[in-house]
């Protein structure tokens, strides 16, 4: 699995269309979820950038875990939270330099981007290919 | 994978994994207060028990904490039965008795038409139901900071020797995670206090939110090797800057002839 989030801050206008698109897939009893991702600011005139997590290597969150509730998806490319196991200390959610690691306080759950489990759904409705998802060679 | 019957319905299931979980996987209701998928099933609080058998028993039937029993093929489950129902309610009134005035005890038991206990009160009610599962999840974290003292009546959760815990990290594993929410803390400005002790939370540089416990950091940044400056910033600060930080970086890209 070695498909990638491409980035390209120029295109995004900030319409905040991807976090739409990322709330709505992550709904849980009929009320939307709290987005995974973040068009936000990219300091300079006209300038957005979509933060997402984009899934390191060796990442922060997983070293920070101790009760190891962050695993690899072999099957997704995608680090999640086993939120059976988080037991919600926020040591990943402090620890993320990217600030990809989130508390919902609606569903009182620690939360992170698990790619909608391969196929990231805010990818394809980004109108400006900002943001892609695709497979690169590494 | 293996399969098993509960309540009549078929039901796959990995080999060796605790019934409760599977359960819950099948979405049945089943109250379990001591159990979580963080530490060792413990089998404290008894109410996830049910029935089991299977076709060569000869029809010999046998309760269990489901979730200490692990999944084997060809088991039958019922997990409501009439004398099941029955045991549950006994458990909890007993649980009643103790805290009579816990809003999760009280709300388990009136599911199951407990509305006050048939025993005797205890003269000290106490949200605690002494199931054990603070303590695990604080050795599990690897602080070991909490523990059961005394034995029978007297048995409770407490610091060593009751004073400030000082392997207590104020990560509030325990507090957010006892299903009778009986461990207090407080959480005032940048103080946290919590088994007698007072832990500085550290400060978002931006916008001087508390973020986590002093001891907190210092401990991940020391064995997990994380740049203690990391936890010196919440979420939205670092989200924050890696816009302004990918955002030079794009404008500097275009920038430079390619
Ligand atoms: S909040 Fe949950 S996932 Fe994050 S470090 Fe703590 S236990 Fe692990
Ligand atoms: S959850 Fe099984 S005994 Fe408590």
């Amino acid at each position: 699995m070695n498909s990638r989030f491409i980035v390209t801050p120029i295109l995004c206008t900030g319409c905040r269309t991807c976090e739409l698109a990322c709330s709505f897939t992550h709904a849980k009893d009929g009320k939307v979820g709290r987005s995974r991702i973040y068009p936000l600011d990219g300091g300079f005139k006209d300038l957005y950038v979509p933060v997402v997590c984009l899934q390191c290597e060796d990442p922060a969150c997983v070293k920070s875990c101790l009760v190891d509730a962050i695993y690899f998806n072999e099957n997704t490319g995608a680090y999640e939270i086993n939120t059976e196991i988080c037991v919600r200390c926020m040591a990943c959610v402090a620890a993320c330099p990217f600030g990809c690691s989130l508390f919902d306080t609606q569903q009182n759950l620690v939360i992170k981007c698990d790619l909608c489990g391969g196929d990231p759904v805010c990818a394809h409705f980004c109108p400006t290919k900002a943001l892609t998802y695709k497979p690169i060679a590494i | 994978m293996i399969t098993v019957t509960i309540n009549g319905k078929l039901a796959r299931a990995k080999e060796g994994e605790m019934l409760l979980v599977v359960l819950r996987r099948e979405k049945i209701d089943i109250p379990a207060l001591c159990h979580h998928e963080a530490v060792e099933p413990y089998g404290a609080c008894r109410l996830c028990m049910v029935e089991i058998t299977k076709k060569e028993w000869d029809g010999w039937k046998n309760m269990v904490t489901s979730c200490l029993y692990p999944a084997a093929d060809g088991l039958i489950i019922q997990t409501h039965t009439t004398d099941l129902i029955e045991l549950r309610k006994t458990i909890l009134d007993l649980y009643l008795a103790r805290c009579p005035n816990t809003p999760e005890i009280q709300e388990l038991a009136a599911q199951y038409g407990v509305n006050q206990t048939s025993y005797e009160q205890v003269a000290d009610p106490n949200d605690c139901i002494l199931c054990g599962l603070c303590t695990r999840i604080c050795d599990r974290m690897g602080f070991s900071a909490i523990s059961a003292v005394n034995r029978g009546h007297g048995r409770e959760i407490a610091p060593p020797l009751k004073e400030a815990p000082p392997d207590c990290v104020g990560c509030l594993a325990c507090a957010l995670n006892c299903p009778t929410n009986y461990i207090k803390y407080t959480d005032i400005g940048h103080i946290r206090e919590i088994w007698g002790r007072k832990f500085e939370l550290l400060r978002d540089a931006r916008t001087g939110q508390p973020t986590i416990a002093r001891e907190f950091a210092e401990y991940l940044s020391k064995h997990r090797n994380i740049r203690q400056d990391y936890f010196e910033q919440n979420d939205e600060s670092h989200r924050k800057e890696t816009a302004l930080g990918l955002g030079k970086i794009a404008i500097w890209s275009r920038e430079v002839p390619q």
